[in-house]
């Protein structure tokens, strides 16, 4: 059965509870018997802290581990707390990429699919999208959850989703083996299932990923008919440097809203939003569009300790909501800290995401060249 | 510090609609360490548009074409371009790339020359039954014509010598657009070249200089219908394909075989492994000789002897010969070295070869090491780019197997079997029979294949009245 939550934990998005009394709310909902998850009941068992005692605020969630490595050995629903009383709140397992080793696998709750939503809507509307015209969405289904995510954004904002799935997994794997001339093959057959949809289905804005949006530069009937008739281009999986933001802003598509954002399996898809109004900037900058619930530190990846605003770091994600808590996740990405622009934001923003780089010796290759 | 970074000179990438200055911009500096330019970087997108305006663009008649060429070749060498005089270029290449200053102004030369020369030199490769031009008077009863492969020549370059850039101009002159993506050790070359074929009436979107990162290298050879692509092995596997033409290793060798006293050779030894400071991939790194090991020990001593003599000099010196690169390169390359010659006699080097010039920069000096036996040369003899030789003894037992992979390969006093069997070798590139030394070239003779080889086809043609004749 189900077990009431607290009210804190249900906002809607927009409105903003007390941070400290927010966070002491969700850890007595994630570490009562009554209402935790089994992962987190028994975890806390070698915790050498009380959370409900002992984490008040965003700061303290410091004290957790990172236990997302562990993540690979728990069946996903041991991620589910008991307090939903049933699995049927369950809207889709959702998996990390999966590139080394065991996937890690999630529950998705509906309550939390639904901020995502109303989030992702407010962002189009900041953007004034039109809803006269339709979707085209490159994104991963299967065991990936960015597809069936950004189809309930469009059914909320009363536009047709067109999608061509994309299996990143097999594109890395093809990579690893050194078989560039079949991941190409795969990217152009995506772009070629894409293209029918783009003649004919009224496509005004496009959901993709950089290389695929690199990929389109090279098919001059795709950069026109991006031209004539869309107006909205949504970027995320992989980053993309400011050089060739303002090369499709400047040149290639002038008059473009082209947005970015960042999300993590980790946080169940959900990160950050390109900053509005910062589209001219040189650095790419994220906003946590979920604070409180997914928030974003940088910190100094020997030493743990904040780096200033400005400086580069490793990117550490705390998501604490009523369907999750993954506290304490350091990335394997190095990002620039830049400062909040919005009072009530928790935590850092970010900006150029990149992967995160072990300095070793570098190799001598012989030759003249 | 900005308005000393605004004072670096500024190597934009020049496409279809002119200059492009990024962001993300590389700062090139001396072999000191000291910055004096900024190369933009291109991104991949932009890369994929240039590419596109260079497939759309129409190539200029073959006239107007090989003069413009010439002009440039002409002006790349004596003007002014790009608010470099000639003394400034040469200067400025010296001190970033650390070759002798006195290398880079005959590199220059040779570009200038190339560029007279452009279509002459393909013509070297053109098929026996292939007239050159339409209106050639045989085309009555057919002929074979030649056409291009494809349109658009990429050019994935590389930074260790200057001379190289006189290649592509070949393609250039047989009617290709051309883009040129630089090496970010020494982009100021192509950049210098570019700007001169532009101001020499080429359009923006006939030949283009592309600076770009790994990942947008790769979309342009993707883009490139024929691509060449100078590298290390790694690179060259990366790149292999028929639509790709790879400038790989060199691994130069010679051979004195027989009654011939190795003394009398020398000199060309020392020649062959240190003419334009050893940094080029005709260069010898490999010498073999008949004899025990003793023989070669003993040739090996002498060379290094008069190497040794080679003065440590900056690039800016007239007599710099020995090349010269930043200090912590210079040490990596010289670990590499020593782990790499462990097991082996050295000669000269064996403690190592960096000759720390006090400004950040240091000279690369000789190093010459003997090996056991001819069976290590495959495995030990590695090339790199200063004098840098390895001398192993040679049997005719040992044959063709230690003399493989190698782009010159000078036979002194071999046997004729030997020589033939070299012409053979696929792994062999050229073959040089007698006292030449390595680096030897003429105007007429292919250097890894003829570049026209790559980039022309033969065709049929037939021109005859439409008109058929009278029934007799």
């Amino acid at each position: 059965m189900s077990h009431a939550a607290n009210p804190i934990l249900e906002l809607p998005f927009g409105t903003l509870p007390d941070p400290d009394a927010y966070i002491q709310a969700a850890m007595a909902w994630h570490f009562d018997p009554e209402t935790g998850s089994p992962f987190w009941l028994e975890r806390a068992k070698t915790l050498d802290f009380d959370p409900r005692a002992d984490v008040k605020s965003h700061a303290d969630l410091a004290l957790f581990p990172n236990v997302t490595d562990e993540i690979r050995d728990v069946p996903a629903a041991s991620f589910i707390p008991k307090g939903y009383g049933s699995k049927s709140q369950v809207l889709a397992i959702i998996e990390s990429g999966g590139t080394t080793g065991a996937p890690k696998a999630l529950p998705l709750m509906a309550d939390f699919a639904q901020l995502m939503v109303d989030r992702d809507v407010y962002i189009f509307e900041h953007y004034g999208l039109t809803h006269e015209k339709n979707w085209l969405l490159f994104s991963p289904s299967g065991p990936h959850g960015a597809l069936e995510q950004a189809r309930r954004g469009a059914r909320a904002y009363g536009v047709l989703p067109f999608a061509i799935d994309m299996d990143p997994r097999w594109v890395k794997k093809e990579i690893g083996a050194g078989k560039q001339a079949e991941a190409d093959a795969y990217a152009e057959h995506l772009l070629d299932q894409a293209l029918f949809i783009m003649r004919g289905q009224n496509i005004g804005y496009i959901r993709l990923t950089p290389p695929i949006l690199s990929r389109i530069c090279r098919h001059d009937e795709w950069v026109d008919l991006i031209r004539e008739n869309v107006s909205y281009i949504h970027w995320g999986g992989a980053s993309m440097d400011a050089d060739t933001r303002h090369f499709y802003m400047d040149e290639m598509f002038p008059g473009m809203t082209l947005a970015g954002s960042y999300g993590t399996t980790m946080a169940l898809g959900s990160g950050g939003a390109q900053r509005f109004g910062a589209e001219d900037a040189n650095e790419t900058i994220f906003d946590p569009t979920l604070s409180p619930y997914t928030t974003f530190e940088v910190r100094d990846a020997n030493t743990g300790e904040r780096v200033e605003y400005g400086q580069r770091g490793q990117l550490v994600v705390n998501h604490v909501s009523k369907a999750l808590l993954l506290p304490n996740n350091a990335e394997r990405d190095a990002v620039t800290r830049i400062a909040p622009v919005n009072p009530n934001q928790i935590g850092d923003s970010i900006a150029d995401i990149a992967p995160l780089v072990e300095f070793k010796g570098q190799k001598v290759i012989e030759g003249v060249y | 510090m900005s308005d000393v970074l605004d004072e670096l000179f500024q190597i934009d990438a020049l496409g279809p609609s002119g200059a492009y200055r990024s962001r993300n911009r590389m700062t090139v500096t001396e072999v000191g360490g000291k910055p004096v330019a900024e190369l933009s970087l291109a991104p991949a997108p932009y890369v994929s548009r240039a590419m596109s305006a260079l497939r759309k663009a129409d190539t200029m008649d073959r006239e107007a074409r090989l003069a413009a060429i010439a002009r440039a070749g002409e002006a790349f060498q004596n003007g002014t371009i790009a608010g470099l005089s000639p003394d400034e270029y040469h200067r400025m290449v010296s001190r970033i790339s650390g070759l002798g200053i006195a290398e880079v102004r005959s590199a220059a030369g040779k570009i200038a020359a190339y560029s007279q020369q452009a279509w002459d030199r393909a013509q070297f490769a053109r098929p026996l039954g292939v007239v050159p031009t339409t209106d050639h008077p045989s085309v009555g009863k057919g002929v074979g014509l030649w056409v291009r492969r494809g349109d658009v020549f990429g050019v994935h370059a590389a930074g260790n010598h200057p001379a190289i850039h006189g290649g592509w101009l070949e393609a250039l002159a047989l009617g290709y657009r051309v883009a040129v993506r630089p090496s970010r050790r020494e982009p100021l070359t192509p950049h210098r070249l570019v700007t001169a074929l532009h101001e020499a009436g080429f359009g923006h979107d006939h030949v283009i200089f592309l600076p770009t990162d790994y990942a947008a290298a790769d979309e342009m050879i993707h883009a490139s219908d024929l691509a060449m692509v100078y590298g290390g092995a790694d690179v060259i596997a990366k790149y292999s394909g028929t639509r790709l033409l790879p400038q790989g290793p060199g691994r130069s060798k010679i051979l004195i075989a027989g009654e011939h006293d190795w003394r009398d050779y020398v000199d060309l030894v020392v020649e062959s492994a240190s003419r334009g400071g050893g940094t080029g991939c005709t260069n010898v790194t490999t010498i073999l000789v008949e004899g025990d090991r003793s023989v070669a020990a003993d040739f090996a001593r002498a060379v290094a002897d008069k190497l040794a003599l080679i003065p440590s000099l900056r690039p800016e010196d007239e007599c710099a010969v020995l090349p010269v690169q930043p200090i912590e390169e210079a040490r990596r390359i010289e670990s590499y070295l020593l782990e790499t010659a462990q097991g082996t006699e050295a000669m000269l080097g064996g403690e190592g070869i960096v000759d720390d010039l006090g400004d950040g920069s240091a000279v690369m000096r000789p190093a010459v090491h003997v090996l056991d036996s001819a069976a290590d040369v495959q495995t030990k003899g590695i090339e790199l780019a200063f004098p840098c030789l390895w001398f192993a003894p040679w049997s005719p037992e040992d044959g063709l197997a230690p003399l493989k992979s190698t782009l010159n390969l000078v036979l002194i006093g071999a046997e004729d079997g030997l020589i033939e069997a070299g012409l053979e070798d696929g792994s062999i590139r050229n073959v040089y029979a007698g006292a030449v030394r390595s680096y030897f070239s003429a105007p007429n003779m292919p250097h890894d294949g003829y570049l026209a080889d790559f980039l022309m086809k033969s065709k049929g043609y037939v021109r005859v009245p439409d008109a058929l004749p009278p029934a007799p």
